[in-house]
């Protein structure tokens, strides 16, 4: 299988995954978003919530990584530039869930 | 090694048609959740430094901007999830024909703003 191929079932995967995780985050969202402190700490740091959140960022930084490096892909016509914008893309996909799902363990001790 | 890959056309060479546009607002909402969803995770270090400073977000919700934030992120992600549904039915080769592509096309237009309304309703009626 080529690794377009493989990116493709990967993409597809991810997004029948994200929308009903992105349905569910957006109803909570509208019914939290301006809870006080309490209660906003409660949402993300009790189960299944915790859990589903996790699960929901996952799915969006890796959906929208395979994604924007399509677009790359697209309008990026220099290898070294287009490289580099997929090595940053990917870093910043990979560094912020791990912080957030870090941030989150921390804050449910 | 020089890559041979064509590149797209840039899309002021197009003539804007539905399909064009639903393709590229499928893009920039794309671009402009993975942005919402990264303040979503500064949202949540936020509240590591305690109930104290939590009022400069609670506050930031209850301006008419705040709110405009959160209606244009459920407009958003309302939009991208009926794309991608869309999208999801070309990959199983249902809806390819022109006058069905126009009219799921529309449906993602106005579904959109639908589901916008209707997430809002619903979600605001929800108790946590």
């Amino acid at each position: 299988m080529i690794n377009a191929t493989k990116k493709w079932i990967f993409l597809k995967i991810s997004s029948v995954m994200l929308v009903p995780l992105m349905l569910w985050f957006l109803f909570n969202l509208v019914s939290f978003y301006d809870k006080a402190y309490d209660e906003i700490l409660l949402f993300f740091t009790s189960q299944p919530t915790k859990f589903l959140f996790s699960l929901f960022i996952i799915f969006a930084y890796f959906y929208s990584a395979l994604s924007i490096s399509e677009v790359f892909e697209d309008y990026i016509e220099n290898e070294k530039m287009k490289n580099v914008a997929n090595k940053l893309l990917y870093l910043f996909a990979i560094i912020i869930p791990i912080s957030t799902l870090f941030l989150l363990y921390k804050l449910s001790l | 090694m020089e890559d041979k890959n064509p590149l797209s056309p840039h899309i002021q060479i197009y003539s804007w048609h539905i399909s064009s546009l639903i393709s590229i607002s499928h893009r920039i909402t794309g671009i402009v959740n993975i942005t919402i969803i990264t303040l979503i995770c500064f949202w949540v270090a936020f509240l590591f430094l305690g109930n104290s400073n939590y009022e400069i977000i609670q506050n930031f919700f209850g301006t008419y901007f705040g709110k405009f934030i959160i209606i244009g992120t459920v407009w958003s992600f309302s939009f991208q999830i009926l794309s991608e549904i869309r999208h999801l039915f070309w990959d199983l080769g249902l809806g390819f024909e022109l006058k069905i592509s126009n009219i799921t096309g529309l449906l993602v237009i106005f579904g959109s703003f639908v589901l916008t309304i209707l997430i809002f309703t619903l979600g605001r009626s929800l108790i946590l």
